[in-house]
């Protein structure tokens, strides 16, 4: 039976990473969109059940995260759909967003340390490469969102019944 | 050098975060369920991991061992734990508002999570400098980011396999991290080399 798996599944093949969201708002050609509280590891409720209103709280985070997307399909306020970003985006962006302001901080540090040898130059050092990977990384994040491969694309509406596969 | 590139696969492969120190196990269990998923929160806890190890080594070095308050170690540790959280979040948020779309859900989970506070007070025994300690923090979160990656690439094909009834769903996650963690034993061998 294993076999008979393996042939049948193509690895190379892009995937998406799918998720809900429900329509709340249709301005003219843009769709505005909050993303479903998903239930796979709890983040969204345990911001919710910390008792703190405001910042943090469950409302304040999905409204923090909606995003547009053009309308289509003739979608109306309250609907459920189906959203989807290429798996390849979430690892360019974690990329991004982490590994480029690390790599340059790290890479401070190290010549840092090298050149000077003391701790106190080594943190100032650390702190300014962190700035300047920050500034990369909010370019590289610009050049992708240029390119829309850090959108979310409207694939279908989704049956209230159907749940998140996770 | 050759004392950093041991203190890094020391902290990555031998005492990993995960399989050896048993630190992180909710986010380990939790969402590792796919591949993309494990990397985002891999990633995101690297880099409060890293950052934050080196707000704690300011604050050891400058203020509580300085003024005899190591008692308020543990406290203090998670205010700059929170803190990094914090800055990280509202940072990818200016930076880039697709981004924090993407990943933000992950950043409330690390303030939690253990492997963070549990590196933070390892650094403390170390008793390393300023470099060294950043550096183990980064390898360690390295090693955390590695397990978690292979641990979802193999709870995917474990999706597909034919599984005992008795033992779907977290018993069999649970025998393969075994799994896993008798592998990563074997890099326990390297230090007698």
């Amino acid at each position: 039976m294993d076999d008979t798996i393996e042939d049948s599944l193509d690895y190379g093949a892009p995937t998406l990473v799918e998720g809900f969201a429900y329509v709340v708002a249709v301005e003219g050609e843009t769709a505005w969109l909050e993303p479903e509280q998903t239930t796979s590891c709890g983040g969204c409720a345990s911001a919710s059940a910390c008792g703190a209103k405001g910042i943090g709280t469950l409302a304040e985070r999905l409204e923090a995260r909606r995003f547009s997307i053009p309308h289509q399909d003739g979608l109306r306020v309250g609907e459920r759909v189906v959203v989807g970003v290429s798996e390849k985006a979430l690892v360019k962006a974690s990329l991004t967003a982490y590994a480029i302001p690390l790599a340059v901080m790290l890479i401070s540090g190290g010549v840092a340390q090298w050149a000077v040898g003391s701790d106190l130059a080594t943190m100032a050092a650390m702190a300014g490469g962190l700035l300047l990977g920050l500034a990369g990384a909010r370019l590289n994040a610009g050049r992708l969102n240029a390119h829309g491969e850090l959108s979310p694309r409207y694939l279908r509406r989704a049956d209230v019944a159907i749940t998140c596969h996770f | 050098m050759k004392e950093y590139v041991l203190l890094m696969i020391g902290a990555a492969l031998v005492n990993n975060v995960i399989l050896a120190r048993f630190l992180g196990l909710c986010s380990f269990m939790g969402v590792t369920t796919r591949i993309d998923t494990a990397v985002g929160m891999g990633m995101a806890t690297t880099f409060v991991i890293t950052v934050s190890s080196m707000g704690n080594w300011g604050v050891e070095n400058f203020l509580l061992q300085p003024y005899g308050l190591g008692y308020l170690r543990t406290v203090t540790f998670i205010l700059v734990i929170a803190a990094a959280v914090q800055f990280t979040e509202m940072t990818v948020k200016k930076i880039s508002p697709p981004l924090f779309q993407m990943l933000g859900i992950y950043l409330p989970l690390i303030t939690t999570n253990c492997a963070v506070l549990g590196v933070a007070l390892l650094l403390v025994e170390g008793k390393m400098n300023f470099i060294s300690s950043t550096l183990f923090a980064f390898s360690s979160a390295l090693g955390f980011s590695l397990v978690m990656v292979i641990f979802a690439g193999l709870r995917e094909r474990l999706a597909l396999a034919e599984v005992p009834r008795l033992f779907a769903g977290p018993p069999i996650g649970f025998i393969v991290a075994s799994l896993l963690a008798l592998a990563f034993m074997g890099f326990s061998g390297m230090s007698t080399n």
